[in-house]
């Protein structure tokens, strides 16, 4: 009878241990925030060139922006982004935006698939449309509220 | 105005079951800890014991651990315990992510059990016990490369050699039979706490050595074979 009570305390004590779950992440979005000194008068469209050298668009034709979200590439260490700015003359101002980062690969488990956290460690334009722009917070991660990068576009647009 | 009232009668009464606990537990502990006076003397002993859970563990599937342990027997009270152990993960190219972890390490426990049963010389016990572990491992984590959705460049990851540490603590409750003269076998459950960790940039670990899995539940189990010496 006690071998009895013994062996079933085993057993509930082996299924407690033997309780198993997986808990990947549900959001995995990685994107930088972008945000604006000011709203933006001009229309703005960033485009990226792939590793086929084809041209991507990261953001189409967006109006009165006041912030924006972009990816981030893995597996290379600099993103060139072209900033496209068309006023209300249709006329088109073109910048270079360079951010420079560590990629870092984020991993939670084996039954999660890795993804890739990024460090930024430099930010540099042509200057054309754009002031200034500076980084706010470098670490890019699966925080969707955390604003890593503030434009100042000049004041015509 | 009902809101604030079942408000106040709730708290009212968690203060309440509050107090009359931690009376109960003041009692409780005071006959609980008293070391009792017969004429068995303190010191009673060693006994050294295997855990067969890590070792299964270890045969059967991919991760797991070899643990042995030292216990000191004080008047078959308490039972001040050093278990030292080496864990092992190889876990080879995920069916589903093809990410593969690899880690070896050894670890260590220090801590105390407490025999709670009436009748402590028989030789059959019932433990309650807390612990102090720590390891120290290294981490090899690969996953092939996967194209980038936007840019389509290749990105892989591996991570070779990542230094990381974990302090827990463990509060467990056990029993440990008598079979036939010094060998006794027992098992114990443990709830494990995590104290302190550094999982360095690479977000979380997944097997600690002596710990086990980080993302199931906080609960372990050991089954002993022990022998006095």
């Amino acid at each position: 009878m006690q071998l009895r009570r013994v062996a079933l305390w085993m057993m509930a004590a082996v299924g407690f241990a033997a309780c198993s779950s997986i808990d990947c992440p549900i959001q995995t979005t990685v994107e930088v925030n972008y945000v604006l000194n000011d709203t933006l008068k001009d229309t703005l469209t960033v485009l990226t060139k792939r590793a086929d050298r084809q041209d991507t668009i990261l953001l189409n034709r967006g109006v009165g922006l006041t912030k924006f979200a972009l990816p981030m590439s893995s597996g290379q260490p600099v993103d060139t982004l072209v900033f496209q700015i068309v006023n209300k003359q249709k006329a088109m101002t073109v910048d270079t935006v360079w951010i420079k980062k560590d990629d870092i690969p984020h991993f939670e488990s084996v039954d999660c698939a890795t993804h890739f956290f990024h460090h930024i460690t430099q930010v540099s334009a042509t200057h054309v449309a754009i002031d200034t722009l500076f980084i706010l917070n470098p670490s890019v991660t699966y925080d969707i509220s955390a604003k890593h990068i503030e434009i100042h576009f000049k004041n015509s647009h | 105005m009902t809101y604030q009232r079942n408000i106040s009668r709730y708290i009212s009464r968690i203060a309440i079951s509050l107090l009359l606990l931690m009376g109960q537990q003041t009692v409780f502990a005071q006959g609980f800890l008293k070391l009792e006076r017969d004429s068995v003397p303190l010191f009673r002993g060693f006994a050294v014991s295997a855990d067969l859970v890590g070792a299964a563990q270890m045969m059967l599937g991919d991760y797991g651990q070899y643990e042995g342990a030292l216990r000191l027997n004080l008047h078959d009270q308490y039972f001040p315990i050093v278990e030292v152990g080496y864990g092992k993960a190889s876990h080879e190219n995920d069916a589903v992510t093809h990410i593969t972890y690899r880690t070896k390490a050894p670890y260590f426990r220090v801590g105390v059990d407490v025999n709670i049963m009436k009748k402590k010389h028989t030789g059959n016990r019932i433990f309650a016990g807390v612990r102090y572990a720590y390891t120290n491992y290294k981490v090899d984590i690969s996953e092939p490369a996967t194209q980038d959705p936007v840019w389509q460049w290749d990105a892989a990851t591996d991570v070779k050699g990542l230094r990381l540490y974990q302090h827990w603590a463990e509060v467990l409750f056990g029993i440990d039979a008598k079979v036939a003269g010094p060998l006794h076998l027992g098992w114990s459950v443990r709830y494990r706490m995590r104290m302190s960790h550094n999982d360095n940039q690479i977000g979380q670990a997944w097997y600690v050595p002596g710990y086990g899995l980080q993302d199931t539940g906080n609960l372990g189990a050991t089954f002993n074979v022990s022998i006095d010496i």
